[in-house]
């Protein structure tokens, strides 16, 4: 049993150094926030994003063999075909990055979206 | 009265000092509920505590039995002679680890304290 072991043990304050006593007021997390890991993680998948959707490039490059089956094709009035592989791998992006610009706002309420961001929609 | 109530919001903040000195995010409800985890937390508290100045008090709220929410769970409240034992205590002890969690100190109301008040 665990009986003797309750007297000489350890105590649970650590030895390291406290941290000084100084608080940052609470506007400075507007500016500390960037150093968060996580945001500095958040921010460069953003990047990354928008590179992608602004270069141009085919945004879907995996060859034939890698893709999963494609979804019916849906048409337009004229019968020009919608969902485009090009336009749903540009919807997808898109939905990561507001998801990541949810995010970045959660973590950060002074972080200014960019202007063609909506917020997410709440569903019943 | 403006005066009054940026006195208070001061106090809340927890940066004018007091005799009593509140640690936050210190222990868990479940820690707590047992007796011998209790005792030596308490043991800690006294020890640490007691290095910076004469120790009066030392206040661990404990979760109610009932399962009945108590206010001030998982906070500990020294409360020492002077205000100058805190000030030191709160130096010492803002920002440390105690049991992994890292501790805030901060400075607590005299009179919430006197009158068994740890909600704050």
């Amino acid at each position: 049993d665990g009986s003797g072991a309750g007297r000489k043990r350890k105590s649970r304050w650590a030895e390291d150094d406290p941290l000084p006593v100084i608080q940052l007021p609470d506007f400075m997390k507007d500016f500390t926030a960037d150093l968060d890991p996580e945001v500095q993680t958040l921010n460069i998948l953003l990047l990354e994003i928008n590179r992608k959707l602004q270069s141009g490039l085919p945004l879907d490059d995996r060859p034939e063999c890698a893709r999963s089956p494609s979804p019916e094709p849906i048409y337009d009035n004229l019968g020009i075909r919608i969902n485009t592989r090009e336009y749903r791998a540009r919807e997808k992006l898109m939905k990561e990055r507001q998801e990541i610009i949810s995010k970045l706002i959660q973590k950060n309420p002074a972080f200014r979206p960019p202007a063609d961001y909506r917020p997410p929609k709440l569903h019943k | 009265q403006q005066q009054v109530a940026l006195q208070k919001l001061v106090f809340q903040a927890g940066a004018l000092p007091t005799k009593v000195l509140c640690l936050s995010q210190v222990v868990t409800e479940d820690e707590l509920k047992n007796d011998e985890e209790y005792e030596d937390i308490l043991e800690d508290m006294r020890g640490e505590g007691g290095k910076y100045g004469a120790l009066v008090n030392v206040v661990i709220p404990r979760p109610s039995p009932n399962g009945e929410e108590t206010p001030g769970v998982g906070k500990v409240f020294l409360e020492y002679m002077d205000a100058e034992g805190s000030v030191r205590a709160r130096q010492g002890l803002n920002g440390r680890k105690f049991g992994g969690n890292q501790v805030s100190a901060v400075f607590y109301p005299e009179n919430k304290f006197a009158s068994g008040e740890y909600d704050g």
